[in-house]
C-alpha cells in the first residue's frame, strides 16, 4: 500500500471524473440549443433538452449514406479481419515454428509500428491504378489489411487457452485440419471470436486517416464528417457534438460487451513474442 | 462395435497440428498493405511526382532526399515531434503507474473504476478531439470558465504555440493513459506478493517497497511502453488534426503530419514518399529496442 485508503479512493473519483467528463461534456451539449451550450458559467445540468442538433444532423444531405458506409466498411473489414485471421492465428498459436513465421509477424509489428501515412502514400498511389480509390470495397480491403495484425494477436490468446488434447482426440477418430477447426476449434473460441470481432471493430469505426486519403463523396465514413464541422468557419457547437455522440455511443454500449476481454485486446501486440 | 486400431502415424504430434499454409491470406493482405507498398514507397522516392502535375515522373535519385533533408521544416516538425513525445512520456507513464498502483490494491469496486479509467482509450479521436477543441475554447470553454473559477485568466490555448502543444498533449494522454496504466497493471500482478510479505517482515517501509521492488520489476514493462510510446507520437495525427491542424502556423506540426501535408496539400508526392522513408528510418532502432525490451517481459 503505497497511498492511505481515503487517499486511494480520492485519487479513483478524481481520475474517473477527468475520463468521463468529456463524454458527458459531448452528449450534453448535444442536447442542448445554442444559447445553453454557449452560456457562462457552463450549463451542466440546467437546461432544456432539445433534440433539434440531432434532427439538423440526420437532415444533412448523405449523412444516412455516410452512417451506413461506416457501418459497411467496419462489418465487412471486421468479417474478414476474422475469416482470414483466425486461420492464421490457429497456426501461429498452434506450431512454433514453420517456414514464414518470422517475416509474417515482422510484417505485422510493422503495421503496429510505421505510421499508418508510410504505407498510405503509396496505397493512394496504387489504388488509382486498381480502381479502389473512393470505393467501399477498397476501404474495406485495407481496414482488413491494417487490422488484421490485432486480431490474430487476440485471437491467439484465445486458441492458446484450448488444450491440444481435444484435437488430438478428433484426430484420432479421422477429422481433417478443416473440419477440426470449424466443428471444434472455433465454437471452442466462439466467444474469443466475438471479443475479436468486436475490437477490431472499434478500430475500424474509429479509422480516420485511411478513408481521409482514400475515401471522396462515396465512401466517406463517420469520423470524416465528424472531422469535416471543423472546416466551416460558423463553429456551431450542437450538431458538432450531436454528430460525436452519433460516432461515440455504439462504442460505448459495444465496450460494456466485452468488458471482460477488452483488457486482453487494448494490450495486444505489446509484450507478445 | 468398439474396434481398437492403433494408428501410431495420426497420433505423432508433428501431424497433429496445423500448417503454413493457414497463413497464406493473411500473407495476402499484409503484401497488399505493407509488403508492396513499402517498396512502391521507396520507388516513388526517387520520381519526382507532383501530383498537380500532368508531366510524366521521371527518376530523379536522391533529389528529394536532399530536398527534404534541407528543408527547415524537416527539421523543425522532428524537433515538435521530440517535444511532444518527451514531455508526453513525462506526464503519462508517472500518472500511468500511479493508477496502477492503485488499481492493484484492489479496493473494493476496482473493476468498475478500471472500466471507467479505460473508456477514454476507446473512443474515436476524431469525437474526442472536437470535444477538446470546444472544452479548450478561449471565450466559452469550460476548462478557461474552470480556471476562471480559481483565478487563473483566460488562456488562448490553441493560439500560441507552447499552449497548443500542451493541449495537444493533455489530449494524448487523456487518450493513452489507460494504455500505459494497463501494461503497467500486468507487470504488476506478475509479482510474487511473497517479494512484498518478505519485504514488510523486514521493515521496510511503503516507499522502500516501491523504489527497492516495485520499480526494478516494472522496468522492462516501462521500457517497453517507451518505445511503443515513442512510435505512438511518430503516428500522433487524429488528435492533432482536429485540435489544431498543425497550426498556428506549422507550430504544432508533427514529422508525420509534415508528411500528410506535404504528399496532400502540398502534393509533393516523391517528397513525402522521401519523409516516408525517413520516418521509417528513425522508427527502426526504437522498433529493435521494443522487440528487445518486449522479450524481458515475458
Amino acid at each position: 500500500m503505497i497511498l492511505k485508503r481515503s487517499a486511494s479512493y480520492s485519487l479513483l473519483f478524481l481520475a474517473s471524473f477527468l475520463s468521463l467528463f468529456p463524454l458527458f461534456w459531448t452528449i450534453s451539449t448535444s442536447i442542448k440549443d445554442r444559447v445553453d451550450s454557449y452560456s457562462l458559467p457552463p450549463k451542466f445540468f440546467t437546461f432544456t433538452p432539445t433534440l433539434k442538433n440531432y434532427t439538423s444532423l440526420f437532415s444533412l444531405e448523405k449523412f444516412w449514406q455516410i452512417y451506413s458506409n461506416s457501418i459497411i466498411i467496419t462489418l465487412g473489414s471486421t468479417l474478414i479481419c476474422l475469416a482470414v485471421g483466425s486461420l492464421a492465428a490457429y497456426a501461429l498459436a498452434r506450431k512454433p515454428k514453420f517456414r514464414g513465421r518470422t517475416p509474417l509477424e515482422g510484417l505485422m509489428i510493422a503495421i503496429r509500428a510505421l505510421p499508418a501515412i508510410v504505407l498510405l502514400l503509396p496505397i493512394y498511389k496504387l489504388s488509382s491504378y486498381l480502381d479502389l480509390y473512393d470505393s467501399k470495397l477498397g476501404l474495406i480491403l485495407i481496414f482488413a489489411g491494417f487490422n488484421i495484425p490485432f486480431a490474430i494477436w487476440l485471437m491467439m490468446s484465445f486458441f492458446e487457452q484450448i488444450p491440444v488434447e481435444i484435437e488430438e482426440s478428433a484426430r484420432v477418430d479421422g477429422a481433417s485440419t478443416f473440419k477440426m477447426f470449424t466443428r471444434i476449434i472455433l465454437p471452442l473460441a466462439a466467444p474469443g471470436l466475438v471479443a475479436t470481432g468486436i475490437f477490431v471493430s472499434l478500430l475500424s469505426w474509429n479509422e480516420f486517416l485511411i478513408p481521409v486519403i482514400m475515401a471522396g463523396e462515396n465512401s466517406k465514413t463517420l469520423p470524416v464528417l465528424v472531422a469535416s464541422f471543423i472546416s466551416n468557419r460558423t463553429l456551431d457547437w450542437g450538431p458538432m457534438a450531436a454528430a460525436a455522440t452519433v460516432a461515440l455511443i455504439p462504442i460505448v454500449l459495444l465496450t460494456v460487451v466485452i468488458q471482460r476481454w477488452l483488457v486482453a485486446g487494448l494490450s495486444s501486440g505489446a509484450v507478445k513474442e | 462395435m468398439i474396434t481398437k486400431v492403433s494408428r501410431p502415424n495420426l497420433l505423432r504430434r508433428k501431424n497433429l497440428r496445423p500448417v503454413a499454409h493457414l497463413t497464406i491470406p493473411t500473407w495476402i493482405f499484409l503484401a497488399l498493405v505493407v509488403l508492396i507498398p513499402f517498396f512502391y514507397g521507396i520507388y516513388i522516392s526517387f520520381l519526382n511526382i507532383n501530383l498537380a502535375s500532368f508531366l510524366p515522373p521521371s527518376f530523379v535519385g536522391f533529389d528529394n532526399y536532399q530536398t527534404v533533408l534541407a528543408a527547415s521544416e524537416t527539421w523543425s516538425t522532428l524537433r515538435i515531434t521530440l517535444i511532444i513525445t518527451l514531455i508526453g512520456l513525462l506526464m503519462q507513464i508517472p500518472i500511468g503507474i500511479l493508477l496502477a498502483l492503485v488499481l492493484h490494491e484492489n479496493l473494493r469496486g476496482t473493476k468498475i473504476f478500471r472500466s471507467i479509467l479505460i473508456t477514454p482509450m476507446l473512443l474515436t479521436p476524431v469525437a474526442v478531439g472536437l470535444t477538446y477543441r470546444f472544452m479548450f475554447d478561449t471565450d466559452l470553454g469550460v476548462i478557461n470558465w474552470a480556471l476562471g473559477s480559481i483565478g487563473i485568466e483566460k488562456v488562448n490555448w490553441l493560439g500560441s504555440q507552447t499552449s497548443a502543444l500542451f493541449a495537444i498533449i493533455i489530449v494524448d494522454s487523456w487518450q493513452s493513459i489507460p494504455f500505459v496504466m494497463l501494461l503497467v497493471l500486468a507487470a504488476l500482478t506478475a509479482i510474487s506478493s511473497s517479494l512484498y510479505e518478505a519485504a514488510r517482515v523486514d521493515g521496510a517501509t511503503a516507499s522502500q517497497i516501491f523504489r527497492r521492488i516495485t520499480l526494478p520489476l516494472i522496468t522492462p514493462t516501462l521500457l517497453v511502453i517507451t518505445m511503443i510510446k515513442i512510435m505512438d507520437f511518430l503516428k500522433l495525427f487524429d488528435t492533432l488534426f482536429i485540435l489544431t491542424r498543425g497550426g498556428p502556423g506549422n507550430a504544432t506540426t508533427t514529422l508525420g503530419l509534415w508528411t500528410y501535408k506535404t504528399g496532400f496539400v502540398f502534393l509533393e508526392f516523391s517528397r513525402a514518399a522521401a519523409l516516408g522513408v525517413i520516418i521509417t528510418i528513425i522508427t527502426l532502432p526504437v522498433y529493435f529496442l521494443w522487440r528487445r525490451a518486449s522479450k524481458g517481459v515475458r
